[in-house]
């Protein structure tokens, strides 16, 4: 987060500053490309096509940090499921649910996992969960996103939210719990 | 169906009892030491993924610096680009638009003089040069000369003026326009020099259809009778002079004493007139 210099570095972009740019993009690359590894196939490429989008409306963006982030993510979710959409004439991969879990559950792995858990693994572990609550759950935790503002991108109510978040969150409990993974 | 429905399930893992811990983890505050260990275990790894950036999060900076830079650059969209049109805007029509304000406000300037003019509200030296230039009415101060006589007459009126006279007395002053002016207008006026608009003036006046009444001043020059219709009898409109030419003739109720002449006599044999001592002044 950027925090109260946010409004400034903003305006700064607005007016064609790189630098300003350059420290938007540092912050919030990191979780796009999360979530977006969570719900894309692509992520790299959905993430350059939402920096574009972003940098085209930027001079019509009005809010405050959590309102960019939300429409941020809200136009690289759209991107993603024009990205779906582009891929699904194409052969599907079936994605292994269990490769993650396994990174966790056999002895070498937790140990390893014991030692350093790294951002991959606990995104696949995420990835594995049904696909609205991994989004629910990256939305709200890795993003930092409020109840309000995940509903109004994912299209569901605040209640469905949290119910999908709770639930998500159980099911990765579970599967540390198994795994033995106490860091 | 457990997953699906936690809290009809006591005892088990996930039950309702979990939700504020659950909450404690989407909202990033900090685990309590009494939590489940994969209460904790789960909140380390998620903490982990919403930490700061690792090496290869930053892919594709270059490609959205680039995209930046060329967006931001583009005419027509910077905000720089943008201000100097907004400067610039308001200047383009006004080099343009200079010359028409001009012509209007010279144009307006005109007809409100020229109405004024006409109205007769200017001061008089300017009334009087609106008056030469273009026939706007003259100057009070001239009106009254040339009236006070007229309203104290019961019957001319300015259509009985004569005009052919005074022209025909005054040739040397044919070059004067402010003469000819005056005389074509039926009314004669002299100023000596340096005349201000309390001194006195050689006038002269004639109202046509009057035999009686008082010769204010006089040209020189052969003495030519008026063609005034009614003038009865000859030699009747001798001015006080003797010079025989009846420049102006005052009806027999005009009172004898209201327009006084002054001793003095202009240059070329004329008594002049006050003009402040005309009724109506």
């Amino acid at each position: 987060m950027i925090g109260g210099v946010f409004g400034v570095t903003l305006a700064g972009a607005r007016d064609g500053d790189e630098a300003a740019f350059a420290r938007i993009f540092r912050d919030l690359q990191p979780a796009l490309l999360r979530y977006l590894r969570v719900i894309a196939t692509d992520p790299e490429d959905v993430a350059g096509e939402t920096w574009v989008q972003v940098v085209a409306g930027l001079r019509r963006f009005r809010g405050e940090e959590q309102d960019f982030r939300a429409w941020l993510f809200t136009i690289a979710r759209n991107r993603a499921a024009d990205a779906g959409r582009s891929r699904a004439r194409r052969p599907a991969v079936p994605l292994d649910m269990t490769e993650a879990a396994q990174q966790l559950t056999t002895p070498d792995a937790a140990d390893q996992a014991l030692e350093a858990v790294s951002t991959q693994a606990t995104v696949a572990l995420i990835k594995s969960l049904p696909p609205d609550q991994a989004e629910i759950i990256m939305l709200r935790v890795v993003v930092g996103l409020d109840t309000g503002d995940v509903a109004r991108i994912v299209g569901k109510s605040p209640g469905a939210v949290r119910v999908a978040a709770h639930r998500g969150l159980r099911r990765l409990a579970r599967q540390v719990a198994q795994a033995g993974v106490t860091l | 169906m457990q997953d699906e429905m936690p809290g009809f399930f006591p005892g088990r893992p996930g039950g309702e009892h979990d939700e504020p811990l659950l909450d404690m983890i989407l909202e990033r505050r900090p685990i309590p030491p009494g939590a489940p260990p994969e209460i904790h275990g789960l909140a380390r790894m998620l903490a982990a993924v919403a930490g700061p950036a690792e090496p290869g999060d930053l892919v594709g900076q270059a490609a959205a610096q680039a995209a930046f830079t060329r967006l931001a650059s583009r005419p027509g969209t910077s905000s720089a680009a943008l201000r100097s049109a907004r400067r610039s805007l308001p200047e383009r029509p006004a080099r343009g638009r200079l010359p028409l304000a001009v012509a209007l406000v010279a144009a307006a300037a005109g007809l409100g003089s020229t109405a004024a003019a006409y109205a007769a509200v200017l001061p008089s030296p300017i009334q009087h040069f609106a008056h030469v230039a273009f026939g706007a009415p003259p100057p009070p101060h001239d009106l009254a000369l040339r009236v006070s006589p007229v309203t104290s007459s019961p019957a001319p009126t300015p259509s009985e003026l004569s005009t052919s006279a005074p022209a025909r007395r005054q040739p040397a002053a044919s070059s004067d326009p402010v003469s000819d002016k005056a005389r074509s207008g039926g009314f004669h006026l002299r100023k000596g020099n340096g005349a201000g608009p309390g001194d006195a003036i050689c006038a002269t006046v004639q109202v046509a259809g009057q035999n009686h009444g008082l010769t204010v001043g006089h040209s020189q020059g052969p003495a030519q009778p008026s063609p005034a219709p009614n003038q009865g009898k000859p030699g009747s409109d001798q001015g006080h002079d003797g010079s025989g030419q009846a420049q102006a003739t005052v009806p027999p109720s005009f009172p004898p004493g209201l327009l006084s002449l002054p001793a003095t006599a202009c240059p070329d044999g004329t008594t002049p007139v006050k003009a402040t001592d005309a009724p109506g002044q």
